[in-house]
């Protein structure tokens, strides 16, 4: 058993009060009020968005499981969820706003209430706006509900530059998807697919409910399923067949599996005739990327790579080449998930069993039912402030431009750091940022440091004093939330519906939820009318004040889903949405298809097999495959993956999961272990081509040759959170910060040289 | 009256460790100590035909239980539902249980001074809820808890349907707790 960490420490007296600095909590010993009965709330211990509940009881207990009434994770949650408490009452979450008083990042801060924190911030921001323009203060927030406000202050204040945490994550398929289907929000009928190729999306440890559970249910029902992943993962483990490729070379297997199921005649001739255009110059663009050539670049027989494209073409439409989730392996990542893309709609598979399928909104499900099913709740209720007219620093909002794929609410987040220290296209001077820790997840950690030291101006909303926010002229604690309301937002999926998060217990010490900092600091600033609600109770009666019924069922389920689940190429899904809803048979056409859900927001209202924008922009119309280079020769490639107890830059200093996980040894190849005398925990030095790190090894048989993995959210760099601090190491440091072409992601893959010491 | 028992389903679970969490949370268990682990252990075999084994740790319930037989004051009990449970107010901290325990099952509890272990959350969150909280929460399904006597549990199908295994059978403790072995992890002889 042994004594655990924390036991010594109070043994010896060290309180985390001695250890602490103003504004954290310290050892709550106060009595948390709440509901006893399950609450229905949304999670957010990770960016999924979980439907979860959570109680209170008389031991100050606070117990969270996933809500039973979502049929997507029926009462499922992961380890990070349901850890939502050790995170709420952590000695170390901050509690109270921060201003610094000595050197940026020396770590010395004072509490200051938040009208101060306001006064300090709005002097500043005016006086950057005077002297150098709004547009010079950037605004950066992981995606969620808190974005639709800081946008919203963004824009008011008059800055064009807001951004997402997308460009360190998902830019990468969600921009082919939008090049492909005009839309980046793509779902995947995991749970009925028969046959499913990954490409290192790691639903197992990546962790997102509704797919695990999806992906289960398949694999019972007895899907095939092919992991093509550099390392042997927890998703490896359940698959038919691991098959380790090499990292970065994904998209050379895609141009061999198009190229097989184009030339072998596999793909669905009439779903491509209907629903696509472009098929010809894809055929034109994939002729020389034989499955013998792409072969040698993917590390994957071209035998294999041909049986896999005719079984997979045999299972067709039920059959899913998933597109993943942290695009981030590749300069190419275009390339790569739009080849998925492509092959997908070549398999004919959309809007079927197992396949993928588009969301659906109350708005055009209504219309085709040709009834009133859905309420029609209102995303936002906030007056529409037009864009600034000043360029963006990262070319998002050039029309027909290479990045106009990207959405302007999410820019090319990395761009932000560079920017600040070259100071192109122009200057910037103050940041915001809220639930972002760039020193961690941003590429080229000490150049990022460099940059935030640089800043006039740098307010950071977090629970946490994390890597970044030491460096933040201004701390501003968010409520957790657990501890605040938010306003209703669609869940759409086969049917409409909508969610809603609700706080379990009453904030603890001086903390704000973000629809109350941005109305308070813009009325301060002088736009507070655009910031129209007394509070989030007003805020969603002005989203649904038409549907007092509705907003009932919301509140007390958490959860509303409308209609029935709709797949508008399923015969039997067509039957039943017809037979419910008569009137829908105006919209079936000659096949018996929905093709109107099929309509696609691209230039030419069709699935785009080549994309005439992106051929007008850079070139790009065509797939194309370039070798990525992404190490020397002698070099081995550094990659990175989840893991399931923690997100990303954000968990490591929660208790209970550091309890579970603080450290990332790299795993090696035994084989090469072997020869370079490393034995498990023996220390080693990491090296690339902009930084370095040490780490432990862990020789294991589960990863080629010629690729190191770690996981990642380790290596932090604020003392302040100690149980974290300096243990394991972080990638970000290794790795150059690359802007790839269109998607404009950051890559997560180089070459290193390691050293044993 | 009931036989209650649980299978643990390795083929599904992925050692994402939420009941381990949910454990811990719903029954204020002390930090760094555990009613219950998940390991992930491996990968084995030969590149690249590799496997992980799933494994539960946690009290298996057992029937013919050492941990009560050894315990002078009857404070280690097996309540009329087959669950194996101990009797704060009759401990007298002699921890005979812990050793005895063939499982590594029992740890003593810091704040309560007795020996602590799984109960299949017979105090929270079953009697709360209806069923462990690890069950609840199980992304996979990999946990199936439910009474052995009853023939329309769904515990009951799936047992006599699946090839099951119990730890250290040899001992002759009848553990009730069940584990569906990974096919892929499988070992064969
Ligand atoms: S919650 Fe389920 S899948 Fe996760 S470790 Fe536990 S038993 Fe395994
Ligand atoms: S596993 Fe150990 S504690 Fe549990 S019943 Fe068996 S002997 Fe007792
Ligand atoms: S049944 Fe309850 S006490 Fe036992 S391991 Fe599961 S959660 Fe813990």
């Amino acid at each position: 058993m042994g004594i655990h960490r924390r036991d010594f420490l109070k043994g010896v007296g060290l309180s985390s009060a001695v250890l602490s600095m103003p504004g954290m909590l310290g050892a709550f010993e106060g009595k948390l009020k709440g509901s006893q009965k399950f609450v229905k709330s949304i999670c957010e211990m990770c960016s999924t968005r979980c439907p979860i509940e959570a109680r209170v009881d008389e031991n100050n207990r606070v117990f969270i499981q996933g809500n039973i009434y979502s049929k997507a994770t029926e009462g499922g949650i992961c380890a990070r969820g349901g850890s939502g408490v050790s995170q709420l009452v952590d000695p170390k979450r901050l509690v109270k706003p921060l201003m610094r008083v000595g050197q940026r990042g020396e770590g010395k801060f004072k509490e200051v209430s938040w009208d101060e924190a306001y006064e300090y911030i709005s002097v500043k921001l005016k006086e950057i706006k005077e002297k150098h323009g709004a547009k010079s203060v950037a605004f950066a927030s992981k995606t969620g509900p808190d974005q639709t406000f800081m946008n919203q202050f963004a824009y008011g204040f008059g800055t064009p530059n807001i951004f997402d945490h997308g460009n360190t994550c998902p830019s990468g398929y969600a921009t082919a998807l939008t090049s492909v289907y005009g839309s980046g929000s793509l779902s995947r009928d995991f749970a009925d697919c028969k046959f499913m190729l990954n490409f290192g999306h790691n639903v197992y440890e990546g962790m997102v409910i509704s797919y695990a559970r999806g992906v289960t249910k398949a694999l019972e029902k007895g899907c095939r399923l092919i992991s093509l992943d550099p390392r042997f993962s927890v998703l490896s483990s359940k698959a038919d067949e691991w098959i380790p490729i090499r990292p970065g070379s994904d998209a050379a297997f895609m141009m061999a599996f198009i190229h097989t199921l184009i030339f072998e005649e596999l793909y669905d001739k009439k779903f491509v005739q209907k629903y696509t255009v472009g098929f010809e110059k894809l055929k034109e663009s994939i002729k020389d990327y034989t499955p013998e050539r792409m072969a040698k670049e993917c590390d994957v027989s071209a035998e294999k790579i041909i049986s896999l494209t005719r079984e997979c073409a045999s299972y067709a439409p039920h059959c899913m080449i998933d597109f993943g989730h942290r695009a981030t392996f590749t300069p190419e990542e275009i390339e790569f998930r739009r080849a998925i893309a492509i092959a997908n709609a070549l398999l004919g598979n959309i809007e079927t069993k197992g396949g993928l399928y588009f969301p659906k909104g109350a708005a055009l499900y209504n219309k085709i039912a040709g009834q009133k099913v859905a309420p029609i709740i209102k995303g936002s209720i906030l007056p529409k402030v037009p864009e600034p007219n000043e360029p963006r620093i990262d070319g998002v909002d050039i029309k027909g431009g290479e990045f106009s794929k990207i959405p302007k609410t999410r820019g090319i987040y990395s761009k932000v750091y560079e920017t600040i220290l070259n100071e192109k296209p122009y200057a910037i001077h103050g940041l915001w940022i809220t639930r972002s820790n760039p020193v961690m997840t941003v590429s080229n950690s000490d150049e990022v440091v460099k940059a935030l030291k640089k800043l006039d101006l740098f307010v950071c909303v977090d629970v946490y004093m994390s890597d970044s926010a030491q460096y933040a002229d201004i701390i501003l604690p968010e409520s957790t939330y657990l501890e605040r309301d938010e306003h209703f937002l669609s869940d759409d999926g086969k049917n409409p519906g909508y969610q809603v998060r609700q706080k379990v217990v009453e904030p603890i010490g001086d903390t704000r939820a973000s629809w109350r900092i941005y109305k308070e600091l813009a009325q301060k600033m002088g736009f507070g009318d655009l910031f129209p609600y007394k509070d989030i109770e007003d805020f969603r009666m002005q989203q649904a004040y038409e549907y007092p019924e509705e907003i009932y069922e919301l509140k007390s389920k958490g959860l509303t889903s409308y209609g029935i689940p709709l797949l508008a190429r399923d015969k039997e899904s067509i039957a039943k949405f017809v037979e419910k809803y008569p009137n829908s048979k105006q919209f079936l056409d000659e096949d018996g298809e929905f093709s109107e859900i099929l309509k696609c927001k691209t230039k030419s209202g069709k699935i785009e097999l080549f994309d005439e924008v992106l051929e007008q922009a850079c070139g790009r119309g065509a797939l194309k495959y370039n070798d990525p280079k992404l190490k020397g020769d002698s070099q081995f490639y550094f990659i990175q993956g989840k893991v399931a107890v923690h997100t990303n830059g954000h968990t490591a200093n929660v208790p209970w999961l550091n309890d579970l996980m603080d450290n990332n040894a790299v795993w090696i190849n035994q084989n090469v272990a072997n020869k370079l005398g490393l034995k498990k925990g023996d220390s080693i030095k990491i090296k690339s081509e902009v930084g370095e790190q040490i780490a432990q090894v862990l020789p294991t048989v589960g990863i080629r040759e010629d690729t190191l993995f770690a996981y990642f959210g380790f290596g932090h760099t604020s003392k302040w959170q100690e149980i974290s601090y300096g243990k394991g190491m972080n990638a970000s440091h290794l790795l150059k910060n690359i802007i790839s072409p269109v998607s404009g992601n950051n890559v997560h893959t180089i070459g290193v040289d390691i050293e044993k010491i | 009256m009931m036989k209650y028992a649980m299978v643990f389903n390795s083929q599904k679970c992925i050692g994402c460790q939420s009941c381990s969490i949910a454990c811990r949370s719903e029954n204020k268990v002390p930090e760094g100590l555990y009613r219950l682990q998940v390991k992930i252990q491996g990968p084995k075999g030969v590149f690249p035909n590799l496997a992980f084994d799933y494994e539960r740790f946690s009290c298996q319930m057992c029937e013919n239980t050492p941990c009560v037989s050894v315990c002078p004051t009857h404070a280690s009990f097996m309540d009329e539902n087959g669950i194996v449970d101990i009797d704060a107010n009759k401990c007298v901290g002699c921890l005979y249980c812990i050793s005895a325990c063939p499982y590594h099952a029992r740890f003593l509890n810091p704040q309560t001074k007795v020996p602590d272990k799984c109960n299949f959350c017979k105090d929270t969150h079953l009697k709360l809820h209806g069923e462990p909280a690890c069950v609840s929460v199980c992304p996979t399904d990999a946990l199936v808890f439910g009474d052995l006597d009853n023939m329309n549990d769904p515990i009951y199908e799936i047992l006599s349907k699946k090839n099951f295994t119990r730890k250290k059978e040899h001992l002759g403790t009848k553990p009730k707790l069940f584990t569906i072995p990974n096919k892929k992890g499988e070992i064969k002889l």
